[in-house]
């Protein structure tokens, strides 16, 4: 599609809703097929994340995708298997965004700290950007990308699909509407038994593959998994943390690896609510769950659904008065039942069949909704410096300064 | 089913003398998956696992019907209403399996669904149907209403009521798809099962002409009907040894001949070695539902296939070997 024609025909289609499960009906629904109407995407990064985003894209009606870019040649081969198609393939993103293919929008899957290089140079292009999580390595770099998509007009969607999930979004309204109380405290969680190590075909390439492992690459654990928290404590408390303490080791795997296997995280809110962050990878028990503790109940959110707790009952209303006859009766039993963890199911948050599918691709659809509507993303570039400038302190604070006031590191009015 | 590792010293030895077989078993599929490789170490083995892992799981991810994220479900809620684009492996898989059916006369149908939980056999050890409700599930099935629209890779069904079930099909794929994975990870010696029905092998143990599989005798249990070898290839066995009713003096299996509608009969197990597990995988569905004379034609006819049927004769079994080589021992009574 041309970017022209794009532009003037964006205009003229009627918005459908911010929020991602309508849109992604609407956007199924719509049977593109024209050619003019497609939208050729661009992919710096097919690993293993990129790959997957493009099995995603694909299943957006009148998406293609027209290159690849990635430094390491392999995964010219690996994305063409999933194109079907001889895509073209370069070594370097300048090369791809310059190549004339006709891009219309670029998906950022590099390594994190390449994020804000790969989707700058995209956005100053006149390209709209599907990036990655978390959308850049450093305060500054998140600037950049925000600055360049205020500058460009461009679109810009950050890739927090949980934000796109249906069980997420209601989780999040009904917390509004004041089901559970006041919530004060999110406890999150991604707890895995994996060395987090990728196959390295010749050592010489280790720290290509395994850049999670590298703080010149990689923000560690707090970026690469607990940014899901992060973001989704952000969205529930509709605010950007003011302060955090931090720590965090290499306690399994002492490999070589530079960042850690287990970190922990507590973030302080202006309004007062706290976020609880634990990622450990030598033990799986607690897998991936974020609890949002109000003063009236519970939600626990897992990767693929969400149920309410509610606390009991309390003294509010006014009760028979036979008890002042009967008296009660004296018991040498401590009971512990009020102290004892609730383990049953909870009521399960329900998901309409309309509303019901994969988060990545209802994220997916709904960045290409946002582009035919020329809507700004539900998830866009606000939601991602927030939930990445939250990681990048997080960050200092883990690796070293161990507590880390927000306002020292960024600009007023931020 | 794996009957062992050893075997003679004929062929050379890809391996350092430090690689040692690993092995492990996760449940996936609804089954378990069981993956031998040899690695140079723990570590390398725990990181080829893990990838081999992940790939099964990306497979069933997309295409289990019994996950709502998937996108067959996502296929199967929405494309009797619109025609639902899909991504090229998914697309590509359900052109082969209606390319099966195609082959197959429609005695391999991915739309079989409803006919199956007619007959009681999605959940339970079945059950015989009313006419009515039989009735029902054939106005919900076949494969000729799976409309497939190359030019924008998009999935419709033609009748209301229709599903896609990967069932026959989908370890095949898993299996291939992890086999291709170790393979770009430089692996050259593995074994990888799926509920001991299905296995794909890549190379051949050291010192051997390939990994050892045992089909088991279904009359007489504990006993083995032939060994293969199994090298570059793969194996798939279908049975109703563990799945059927019996009523008024009828066997009734739990796989469904798509074209009647009805259990299919005469057949006790089938296994099947071919090329791909994707193949070998359908295949052994398809040629129980056929028979020994439709099965030898359609064996004829796929490139690299082998067979061993063994047929309830009433009273005594028959043993079918079609282009298959390996020795079949004494059939049982």
């Amino acid at each position: 599609m041309r970017r022209r024609e794009f532009v003037s025909r964006s205009a003229a289609v009627a918005s459908t809703s911010l929020f991602g499960f309508e849109a992604l009906a609407d956007t199924l629904a719509r049977q593109v097929t024209s050619p003019s109407d497609q939208i050729n995407v661009g992919v710096i990064g097919p690993g293993s994340r990129g790959k997957f985003m493009m099995r995603q894209f694909l299943r957006v009606p009148g998406v293609r995708i027209a290159a690849l870019c990635d430094v390491y040649e392999p995964r010219f081969e690996e994305g063409r298997a999933i194109t079907g198609e001889d895509t073209p393939a370069f070594r370097d993103h300048r090369r791809m965004l310059d190549s004339g293919l006709d891009l219309d929008a670029v998906i950022v899957a590099s390594p994190l700290s390449l994020h804000a290089e790969h989707a700058v140079a995209a956005l100053e292009r006149g390209l709209h950007v599907y990036g990655e999580k978390a959308m850049a390595y450093t305060v500054e770099g998140c600037d950049a990308i925000a600055e360049a998509v205020r500058t460009s007009g461009r679109r810009f969607q950050t890739g927090f699909q949980y934000r796109y999930a249906p069980w997420c979004q209601q989780a999040v309204r009904r917390i509004r509407e004041g089901e559970i109380g006041r919530v004060t405290h999110v406890y999150g969680y991604w707890h895995r038994n994996y060395n987090w190590r990728r196959a390295v075909p010749d050592p010489s390439l280790e720290r290509l593959i395994n850049w999670r492992l590298y703080r010149e690459f990689s923000g560690g654990l707090l970026a690469e998994l607990g940014s899901h928290q992060v973001d989704i404590a952000n969205w529930i408390f509709g605010e950007m943390p003011e302060s955090v303490i931090g720590t965090g080791d290499v306690t399994f795997y002492p490999d070589g690896r530079e960042t850690y296997d287990n970190i922990q995280a507590v973030f302080k809110y202006p309004s007062g609510g706290t976020h609880v962050f634990s990622s450990i990878i030598g033990n799986h028990k607690v897998g991936y769950q974020v609890n949002v503790y109000g003063t009236g109940g519970t939600i626990e959110l897992t990767l693929e659904s969400g149920a309410f707790f509610y606390e009991p009952a309390r003294a509010d209303s006014a009760v028979p008065e036979e008890m002042v006859e009967s008296g009660v009766n004296t018991s040498a039993t401590l009971s512990v039942r009020g102290d004892m963890p609730y383990r049953g199911r909870g009521r399960p948050i329900e998901v309409t069949p309309e509303e019901a599918g994969d988060p990545n691709l209802i994220a997916s659809a709904s960045f290409i909704d946002a582009l035919r509507s020329d809507q700004r993303p539900f998830a866009d570039e606000q939601v991602g410096w927030e939930s990445a400038v939250t990681v990048a302190l997080g960050n200092r604070a883990i690796r070293g300064e161990r507590h880390v006031e927000f306002s020292d590191h960024l600009r007023p009015g931020e | 089913m794996v009957a062992g590792m050893s075997g003679n010293a004929t062929l050379s030895d890809p391996h350092p003398a430090s690689d040692s077989l690993y092995h492990e078993t996760r449940s996936a599929m609804g089954t378990d998956v069981e993956v031998y490789l040899y690695a140079p170490s723990a570590t390398r083995a725990a990181v080829l696992m893990e990838a081999v892992f992940a790939e099964i799981e990306r497979v069933e991810a997309a295409l289990s019907t019994y996950r709502a994220h998937s996108e067959l479900s996502r296929i199967n809620r929405s494309a009797g209403a619109t025609s639902v684009t899909t991504d090229p492996e998914t697309f590509g898989l359900l052109r082969r399996a209606l390319a099966f059916s195609a082959a197959s006369g429609g005695a391999f149908d991915i739309t079989v669904g409803p006919l199956v939980r007619a007959w009681g056999f999605s959940r339970g050890e079945g059950r015989l149907p009313t006419p009515e409700e039989l009735a029902e599930a054939r106005s919900a099935t076949g494969w000729r209403h799976v409309l497939l629209d190359d030019v924008h890779r998009a999935v419709r069904f033609g009748i209301p009521g229709l599903q896609l079930d990967l069932g026959g099909v989908g370890k095949g794929w898993a299996l291939d798809s992890a086999a291709g994975v170790l393979r770009d990870h430089g692996v050259t010696t593995a074994l990888i099962g799926a509920g001991r029905s299905s296995y794909y092998a890549l190379g051949a143990p050291p010192r051997t002409e390939g990994w050892l599989v045992a089909v088991p005798d279904p009359t007489k249990p504990g006993q083995v009907l032939s060994t293969v070898r199994l090298r570059d290839g793969s194996l798939s066995t279908s049975g109703n040894s563990e799945k059927y009713f019996d009523l008024g003096g009828r066997r009734y299996s739990h796989i469904i001949d798509p074209r009647t509608g009805e259990p299919s009969e005469g057949t006790l197990q089938v296994t099947v070695t071919a090329a791909s597990a994707t193949v070998s995988d359908a295949l052994s569905t398809t040629l129980f539902v056929l028979g020994p004379a439709e099965a030898a034609e359609l064996i004829g006819r796929t490139h690299g296939a082998a067979a061993l049927l063994v047929a309830d004769g009433r009273g005594n079994h028959q043993i079918i070997p079609i282009h298959w080589t390996a020795t079949v021992n004494a059939p049982g009574g």
